[in-house]
């Protein structure tokens, strides 16, 4: 389904943004008309990362207006 | 396969045949999805350095960095580019979508069969398998390529794209798009049409828009196909209609049966009427 699309797109925007430094979470805004199902996203979340540079990273939601569907923020693991 | 993430399942493939010719070209292999596979991580993580221009904050457990970035922005920066190349070459662009077996086709073929001295029309068909209806198309006397999305559940604008390179649809023409049938995720992919048509079918009963709300307030037009089948299946067009009305209250709404010829004409003339 189309969610897995989607996880892969937020994947790329992460793994883009994270510069080789290492994340913690990726916080994704999605609107009530975003016609986008949060369990099928986390589902396919750990699949697309599973074994890849960002394994073990989760993914978060904040409640947005709309069809609001964008990657909102990333958080980085603390560095020594 | 692919040790990253498992991708080589040949259902993945998205691929685009040529109806005339059946010259079939891949569009997308294992490896064209968007993450790229660019995991290189031989650079070190040493330095902490603040030297990048996103504003950033620190929080309980590092640094937080807000990006705002459309996730779908891939798509829509493509479909940006097809919508100014179909206005500018004057190509009027028809996304059509509906569930599977709503007679998408048949109502494609009718059109093309009675439009024929009128229109030029070539059409682009999405399917997760097959070139059947391209096929179909092409027998009906249009030019068609047919796109097998393999595992994908819609039509993406990279897609059309390549698409109409190879279809070059001429200025005046109407390029139909039929998209995979799924009345969910086709509402969110924009591809550069003109605008988003919906087919139902009086034989999926009368709540579809309300069950499908998201695909009805997207769409412009709505078909209601199937009309000689209405008696049969106690199919309510009224209700119906006000279903649709409900989600989309400045919708047009058609009803025709593509298979008898009731309702074509008016389908065919507001076709013609329309401006690229």
């Amino acid at each position: 389904m189309h969610e897995l699309g989607l996880a892969r797109s937020i994947a790329g925007i992460a793994e883009e943004n994270a510069k080789g430094r290492r994340l913690k979470e990726v916080r994704v805004a999605i609107g009530p008309q975003a016609c986008v199902e949060r369990g099928a996203l986390t589902f396919c979340w750990d699949l697309v990362t599973e074994s890849t540079a960002i394994s073990g990273v989760s993914l978060g939601f904040i409640d947005a207006d709309n069809d609001t569907f964008v990657v909102r923020e990333i958080e980085f693991m603390e560095e020594a | 396969m692919c040790g990253v993430c498992g991708c080589a399942d040949p259902a993945n493939e998205v691929s685009m045949t040529d109806s005339q010719t059946g010259v079939k070209v891949l569009l997308r292999d294992d490896h064209a999805h968007d993450h790229g596979h660019d995991h290189d991580h031989a650079h070190s993580h040493d330095d902490h350095h603040h030297g990048h221009d996103e504003p950033h904050v620190h929080g309980p457990g590092g640094e937080i960095i807000s990006l705002e970035t459309a996730i779908l922005g891939k798509n829509n920066e493509i479909a940006t580019r097809n919508r100014g190349w179909f206005e500018g070459r004057g190509v009027i662009a028809l996304n059509i979508v509906s569930s599977p077996g709503s007679g998408k086709t048949t109502l494609l073929e009718e059109t093309i069969k009675r439009m024929k001295d009128k229109a030029d029309i070539a059409v682009i068909e999405g399917d997760q398998m097959t070139s059947n209806d391209a096929d179909r198309i092409r027998d009906a006397g249009a030019r068609a390529v047919q796109i097998n999305t393999g595992a994908g559940c819609h039509l993406e604008a990279d897609m059309i794209a390549f698409a109409v390179q190879s279809l070059d649809p001429q200025t005046g023409s109407i390029l139909m798009i039929e998209n995979v049938g799924n009345l969910v995720c086709p509402a969110m992919f924009d591809l550069g049409e003109k605008m988003k048509i919906a087919v139902i079918s009086t034989t999926e009963g009368e709540d579809k828009p309300t069950k499908y709300p998201h695909m009805f307030r997207a769409v412009e037009w709505v078909v209601i196909n199937k009309m000689d089948l209405a008696p049969h299946v106690d199919f309510d067009e009224e209700a119906c209609r006000q279903n649709i009305l409900e989600v989309n209250p400045g919708v047009k709404i058609f009803c025709l049966s593509a298979r008898t010829g009731d309702g074509m004409d008016a389908w065919c003339s507001s076709l013609a009427e329309l401006k690229a």
